[in-house]
């Protein structure tokens, strides 16, 4: 039992709907993999809680079961009450609680914060482990971007992001690795900004494969109300690509309600009628690819993408987020933690996170100076998608 | 004289047409369309007459009729597939006899009419000197003499005739099929609902596997059923030789289903103890543990309350890991039941090409299958030897599930 690495896991809250609970007990609990309930090989060994709601919290029902410790401060859960780090990795869960929310609209979630922490831990012991950074980096991309200059300089695997991109898809598609994108689009839905980032993820992870591999984001501009759907009849964005997102969704909405029948959402007329404030995100991409997220909260409850490719084919898929209570993509995603923690490496490049969370933060700017389109010297961060698919596929 | 752009007619015969009904979910999607392949499909056929069989208050075949100008209604089986005149005068038929008021007997089977519509189309079928596809939703009956009696008719009538469950078309988690030719010793599903409901689509998820490996199908033996305790006992038996099943089949199951029941809802996702599935389950478990003629061992699980959906997992003799799979049916009742679009493909396929997408007698092992399953139960769980279900088929390697 000594042998098994140990886990720090720093968080804002710990309650039942939080993702500290959806990601957290995964350790505790073991998860569905490959057919089997899977025991991971390691424990969380300290845990750091922000903000503790009497009644609600968790973390301390939690520790009297699984025998871990709760501890004051960040660097005495990495420490587990030593001197030194004794831990073989960190989980950084800075998702849910009572934070503020700026003039762009973003909530003020203190990863960043704790990131640093960490780091201070790392250098001042000598050693740094792996962390997984639930979802954005930070809501501020120049935050972001020395997260990541810091693991690169002390060396450490970090891996961030949302489940989207490593949950299953229905069909099971990936873009073929290098190939030409004509146009892409996604349809999301939910409050900003906690799931249109994961909507924008969830494209970057399929766009980030083809040729030439990922060189960043040159311009972005948010849009809302019905000016996004002038925008489409412009020709902004593809409603032959809405068509192919949205034949993947089923979501139930108008008149499927009291009548059933499937509804031709794209092109009956009645998204426009069913959608309360449309939302569409235009990226322009540093080597000219246009991509376009749309939000329609009201006609649509799940997560659709669909690309034109430049053989003319489309590729479209639905990324699947099993119910609650279970969430099983969230065991997709510790997975990959998991991936990370033993092999200490990455499975994916840190670089799609930091860019999506650029991308994002950008177009909430863009939001705030009026809808204007806001050019983006600093997000051109180059990666490559890795060669082997990362999504649920077994 | 036919040509090759003439659309299909289609009669649909349903037990009632109200929302969410079998009836208003294939019988809109052929009129309407769906999302396939990445755009609303419009079916190339023309749906044209309409039987329905009971009218409730939520009925909803007459906005139907309303709003599409060539549909319509006939007041019996007979006039829809000859639309008033004096012959057959479509060129397939959609019989869905699932929903609706009917009366149940005392084994706790819903007599549906599907026997009676299957009948009816066939006296117009010999009395036009004419037959045309047929598809039936669901199991064939709830008789097995009824059942063998549709399928012996439409081979002696010669057309084709295409039923079952959606199971075994819809997407599944993964995306993965029993190996064409693999040595297949042991299948185990666990599944929501009860019986005669959903008995038959668990079984018939098990069987679009099973048939796909090394011989081909050659039919069951014996089945036996057990219900409440006795299922609890046999979770502990650890082998099918011991009166029960394969746990690690039992478990991969589990692993695969979405909707696995926390026991401390506060944890959410936990793999519960046995005595925790006891009281998770809302309805006393039921299996059916059945011996294909090859030796291949079965059990069909419902737990209605441990899970909400229906997985299976299968030992196959060459491998070390059993391979298993979620038969997808969308994550709750506020989502559109989607699992409709790959049936609804496939009976497109029939009306196109004259020829079934898979063989009838899948769906006529399955309707024996779950006869004699509920037949064990009524006789207390009475071992029932099945000489009459050595049905044999072979289906082709080409998967038919949703995979695109």
């Amino acid at each position: 039992m000594t042998d098994r690495l140990r886990l720090a896991l720093i968080t804002t809250i710990w309650e039942y709907r939080s993702h500290a609970n959806h990601m957290g007990a995964r350790f505790l609990n073991g998860y569905p993999r490959r057919g089997r309930w899977h025991r991971p090989d390691m424990e969380i060994a300290g845990v750091y809680v922000d903000q503790v709601t009497e009644g609600d919290d968790l973390s301390r029902r939690h520790a009297e079961t699984h025998g871990f410790g709760v501890y004051e401060t960040i660097a005495e859960a990495l420490r587990l009450g030593g001197d030194r780090l004794a831990v073989d990795g960190v989980l950084l869960i800075g998702e849910h609680g009572d934070y503020p929310v700026n003039d762009k609209g973003q909530k003020l979630y203190p990863r960043y914060e704790f990131f640093e922490q960490i780091l201070d831990v790392f250098r001042a012991d000598g050693r740094a482990v792996p962390v997984f950074n639930d979802k954005h980096l930070s809501y501020s991309f120049e935050k972001a971007r020395r997260m990541v200059e810091a693991s690169r300089e002390l060396e450490f695997p970090l891996l961030a992001g949302s489940s989207l991109p490593v949950t299953y898809r229905l069909p099971p598609v990936e873009l073929p690795l290098g190939c030409g994108v004509a146009e892409a689009l996604m349809v999301g839905c939910g409050n900003s900004d906690a799931m249109d980032y994961h909507a924008l993820e969830a494209m970057q992870c399929m766009l980030e494969r083809r040729g030439g591999g990922e060189t960043g984001v040159r311009a972005v501009q948010l849009i809302d109300g019905n000016e996004v759907w002038h925008t489409g009849t412009e020709g902004r964005w593809s409603r032959g690509l809405l068509e192919a997102a949205v034949s993947r969704s089923d979501s139930r909405s108008g008149i499927a309600l009291p009548d059933g029948r499937p509804q031709d959402l794209a092109n009956s007329g009645e998204l426009e009628e069913l959608v309360e404030r449309p939302a569409a995100y235009f990226i322009e991409y540093n080597d000219g690819l246009k991509a376009t997220l749309l939000m329609l909260n009201g006609a649509v409850s799940d997560y659709t993408f669909a690309a034109r490719l430049d053989n003319g084919g489309i590729c479209s898929t639905q990324f699947l987020l099993p119910a609650a209570p279970n969430v099983t993509y969230s065991a997709c995603l510790m997975r990959k933690v998991e991936e990370m923690i033993v092999a200490s490496v990455a499975p994916y490049p840190v670089e799609r996170t930091l860019l999506v969370s650029g991308t994002l933060e950008r177009c909430l700017e863009s939001r705030l100076r009026d809808h204007s389109r806001v050019e983006t010297p600093e997000l051109a961060v180059r990666y490559r998608a890795p060669n082997e698919s990362q999504y649920a596929l077994d | 004289m036919k040509t090759s752009i003439q659309r299909p007619r289609i009669a649909a015969l349903v037990s009632e047409y109200r929302r969410y009904s079998h009836g208003q979910n294939i019988v809109d999607r052929l009129l309407g369309g769906y999302g396939w392949e990445s755009r609303w499909h419009r079916p190339e056929l023309d749906v044209v007459s309409l039987y329905v069989d009971q009218v409730p208050e939520s009925d909803l075949s007459h906005e139907r009729l309303e709003r599409h100008a060539d549909l319509t209604l006939y007041p019996s089986v007979a006039e829809a597939l000859t639309r008033g005149g004096s012959t057959l005068d479509v060129d397939g038929v959609l019989l869905i006899a699932e929903h609706g008021d009917y009366p149940e007997n005392e084994k706790g089977q819903t007599l549906y009419p599907r026997y009676e519509f299957f009948s009816a189309c066939v006296e117009v079928f010999r009395a036009s000197g004419r037959s045309v596809p047929l598809f039936l939703d669901k199991h064939l009956s709830w008789s097995w003499d009824r059942a063998i009696e549709m399928v012996e008719t439409s081979r002696e009538l010669g057309f084709a005739f295409m039923a079952g469950s959606s199971l075994p078309v819809t997407w599944r988690i993964p995306s993965v099929d029993l190996p064409h030719g693999a040595e297949a010793t042991e299948i185990v599903s666990v599944g929501v609902g009860g019986i005669d409901g959903y008995d038959i689509h668990s079984l018939e998820a098990m069987q679009c596997l099973a048939e796909r490996r090394r011989g081909g199908e050659n039919g069951v033996a014996w089945i036996q059923a057990m219900r409440g305790d006795a299922v609890w006992d046999a979770c502990q038996a650890g082998s099918f030789a011991t009166g029960g099943w394969d746990g690690e089949l039992f478990e991969a199951c589990l692993c695969r289903s979405h909707q696995l029941t926390p026991i401390d809802e506060r944890s959410r996702h936990v793999y519960p103890t046995l005595e925790e599935m006891k009281a998770l389950v809302n309805a006393p478990p039921v299996a059916y543990r059945f011996e294909y003629d090859d030796g291949l061992q079965a059990t069909m699980l419902l737990a209605e309350g441990l899970v909400q959906d229906i997985t299976v997992a299968v030992r196959m003799s060459d491998r070390p890991e059993p391979l298993s799979a979620l038969f997808y049916l969308g994550e709750g009742h506020q989502m559109q039941p989607n699992f409709f679009n790959p049936l609804c493909h496939h009976i497109e396929r029939l009306y196109a090409t004259g020829e079934p997408p898979y063989p009838i007698e899948r769906t006529l092992l399955t309707t024996g299958l779950t006869a004699a399953g509920i037949e064990s139960l009524w006789q207390d769980g009475e071992r029932i030897e099945t000489p009459h279900l050595d049905i044999a088929y072979q289906v082709a390697p080409e998967s038919t599930f949703r995979r695109t």
